[in-house]
């Protein structure tokens, strides 16, 4: 998800540092209200931070970081208070609510906070939706060219089948590989029981003939130029397979998805904490939210919006379970590393 | 001659200090890390432990240091089988055949090696131009999946470490003294014996220290491996480079190190029983 970030980051560069130049011109009155919104660079398209400051009066100063744990030790330094808005990846936001960082929305104010997608709600880090509001999802997906493979891939366990020898890209993420084969297996992609993790293993080492590369970067060029004719690619991945190439079939995998969620917060001593709850009210009005989703390429966590957004950026409804790659024990990290250490040996 | 003697070892100072410093130091930090405990995260404990030599005798890491050993043996084989007769040929050609020949040798080496590694995919992917070509010859009809393979990874590896045999052969049979062939020959040994027990014997060196300057690094030349064999094959380089990175355990990390240090460590000191030499020939 950071590496993403990273690629987006630089992607558009550009267009924020015009952004920044042309809103310089335009400081108002120090008495007006201000909303300081702390997230990464280029997370929100221009016309919907004009849009917001047009119908409430409210400047929003955007301040930016470039990694989780440097927001947090900032939000921790200014004890909870400084920012009004935090947007940054799942993990890191439990890890804010457990240390006391966080206030409970007021979801009165946040009267739009229906509009949400329940799939990506109740999830481990805000278990009863008390705190966040999630705003974008990154999802790994199996993506396949239908001219190479004569058999409709419905899920995980596919990429198991015997005619897809050699055939089949990967992701280095040793956790996500691991999961994935938990997933096809019906267990958790956090599993912590040791004897799970070695049948997983063992389950993993059947996969290896198929296998023709592991690879972060640019795992979709292996599936653009025939080197693969399956590919279980990052969403940024997915979004660039299908650009260049879209009669290329995306797949939702039955077994469930195995995702990560960007959300939004409001520390607990948040300077303005009425600014950022209307804030996060205005980002998920449906037009609003399309705007967003549209622009940062990720995976549309408003469901008010599904018809507006790019349909790319949908999951289909058929789709209803998923799952956050957690922090394990050490045990089951180990566990995890021997699997993929094994995996890896027997792919040749 | 007191004071010359202090000249010298104020002059060699620096290079003490180097080696003191980004040599010896390292070492010692990573002799003592591979006896601590791993904390999680990228946390190291220093408490006193064997587990990290003790994990490496696990099935998965042998087999891992066997495939790297097995990998350098037959790119080194392959290299000397290539390397031999070509840098011992190129000693016979005249002054300007010399010159152009080792700046053909040379001349790769001012391109970025992973440049050239890209080059190779260009070549080998599915519809790469070796394909292209067997394709429009009529040899094959569906092109052949030759990238992404355990020989790709051993062309990359050849073609990376060829250069180092054949100037070590080189260098060995440009000293060679031909009075000595010319002798040999006179009094009656044929091509075969003089190449055995006069030419073979006299550029021993150099074809040793060219399998020391193959063998070794192959089992570390991990990006190879990942670009060429699409991260399937595992050498202990990309394992210590995983445990450094992904795995996070740097201990570990550390004692594979060690190990590996250790074992190319004795293949020099064998080449250097062997041959007698006092140092890599070529070098």
């Amino acid at each position: 998800m950071k590496k993403m970030k990273k690629w987006m980051a630089g992607a558009l560069c550009m267009s924020v540092a015009a952004s920044l130049m042309s809103g310089c011109g335009q400081s108002k009155g120090s008495e007006e209200k201000e909303l300081v919104l702390f997230t990464w660079e280029g997370m929100f398209p221009q016309e919907v931070l004009d849009g917001f400051e047009e119908e409430t009066g409210i400047k929003i100063v955007y301040s930016n970081f470039d990694t989780d744990e440097t927001m947090l030790e900032k939000l921790a330094q200014a004890k909870g208070g400084d920012y009004d808005l935090v947007i940054a990846d799942d993990y890191i936001v439990e890890a804010a609510i457990q240390e006391g960082l966080v206030q409970k929305l007021d979801k009165e104010k946040v009267s739009n906070f229906k509009n949400i997608n329940p799939l990506y709600q109740g999830q481990f880090y805000d278990p009863a939706d008390e705190y966040t509001v999630p705003y974008g999802a990154g999802i790994p997906l199996i993506v396949y060219d239908p001219e190479t493979v004569d058999f409709e891939i419905k899920g995980y366990e596919d990429l198991w089948n015997e005619s897809l020898k050699d055939s089949v890209a990967l992701t280095a993420n040793y956790r996500v590989i691991n999961g994935i084969t938990l997933l096809s297996m019906g267990k958790s992609m956090n599993e912590e029981d040791p004897a799970v993790i070695e049948e997983a293993g063992k389950k993993l080492l059947e996969l290896a003939p198929n296998v023709r590369l592991i690879q972060d970067d640019n795992t979709q060029n292996a599936l653009l130029n025939g080197e693969a004719s399956v590919a279980f690619l990052y969403t940024s991945q997915v979004t660039q397979a299908l650009a260049e190439n879209p009669d290329l079939k995306v797949v939702y995998p039955e077994e469930g998805l195995g995702f990560g969620i960007m959300a939004g917060f409001v520390p607990s001593e948040a300077p303005n904490s009425e600014a950022a709850f209307e804030f996060l009210n205005y980002i998920l009005e449906p037009e609003i939210s399309a705007q967003c989703f549209d622009y940062i390429g990720y995976y549309c966590t408003t469901q008010a919006a599904d018809d507006l957004v790019n349909p790319d950026l949908v999951v289909p409804d058929s789709v209803t379970k998923g799952e956050i790659i957690q922090n394990v024990s050490e045990e089951a990290d180990a566990a995890y590393n021997k699997n993929w250490t094994e995996f890896k040996a027997a792919c040749d | 001659m007191i004071s010359k003697k202090k000249r010298i070892t104020w002059a060699a100072l620096p290079l003490y200090l180097f080696t003191i410093l980004f040599v010896v130091g390292p070492m010692i930090y990573m002799t003592a890390l591979s006896f601590a405990s791993n904390k999680g995260g990228y946390g190291v404990e220093w408490t006193f432990t064997l587990d990290n030599y003790r994990q490496i005798f696990q099935p998965v890491y042998l087999q891992t240091f066997g495939q790297s050993f097995q990998l350098a043996i037959s790119s080194t084989l392959i290299i000397v089988l290539l390397g031999y007769p070509f840098g011992y040929f190129m000693s016979k050609l005249r002054a300007k055949g010399k010159s152009r020949m080792m700046l053909l040798i040379m001349l790769p080496f001012w391109v970025n090696s992973l440049i050239r590694l890209y080059g190779w995919i260009i070549i080998l992917q599915t519809k790469g131009v070796l394909n292209g070509i067997l394709q429009n010859l009529g040899l094959i009809e569906k092109p052949l999946k030759l990238l992404y393979s355990y020989p790709a990874v051993l062309l990359g590896m050849v073609y990376a470490l060829l250069p180092f045999m054949i100037l070590s052969v080189y260098t060995s049979a440009e000293k060679l003294d031909w009075t000595l062939i010319e002798a040999s020959r006179d009094l009656g040994a044929g091509k075969w014996q003089t190449f055995r027990y006069i030419t073979f014997k006299l550029t021993f060196p150099g074809l040793l220290s060219g399998v020391i300057l193959s063998f070794i690094p192959s089992m570390g030349l991990f990006f190879i491996a990942d670009i060429l064999g699409g991260n399937k094959i595992v050498l202990v380089g990309s394992l210590i480079q995983d445990q450094m990175t992904r795995g996070s355990n740097w201990p570990f990390a550390a004692a594979l190190a060690v190990v590996l240090t250790i074992l190319t460590s004795l293949c020099i000191y064998l080449y250097s029983k062997i041959t007698h030499a006092e140092e890599l020939e070529g070098m």
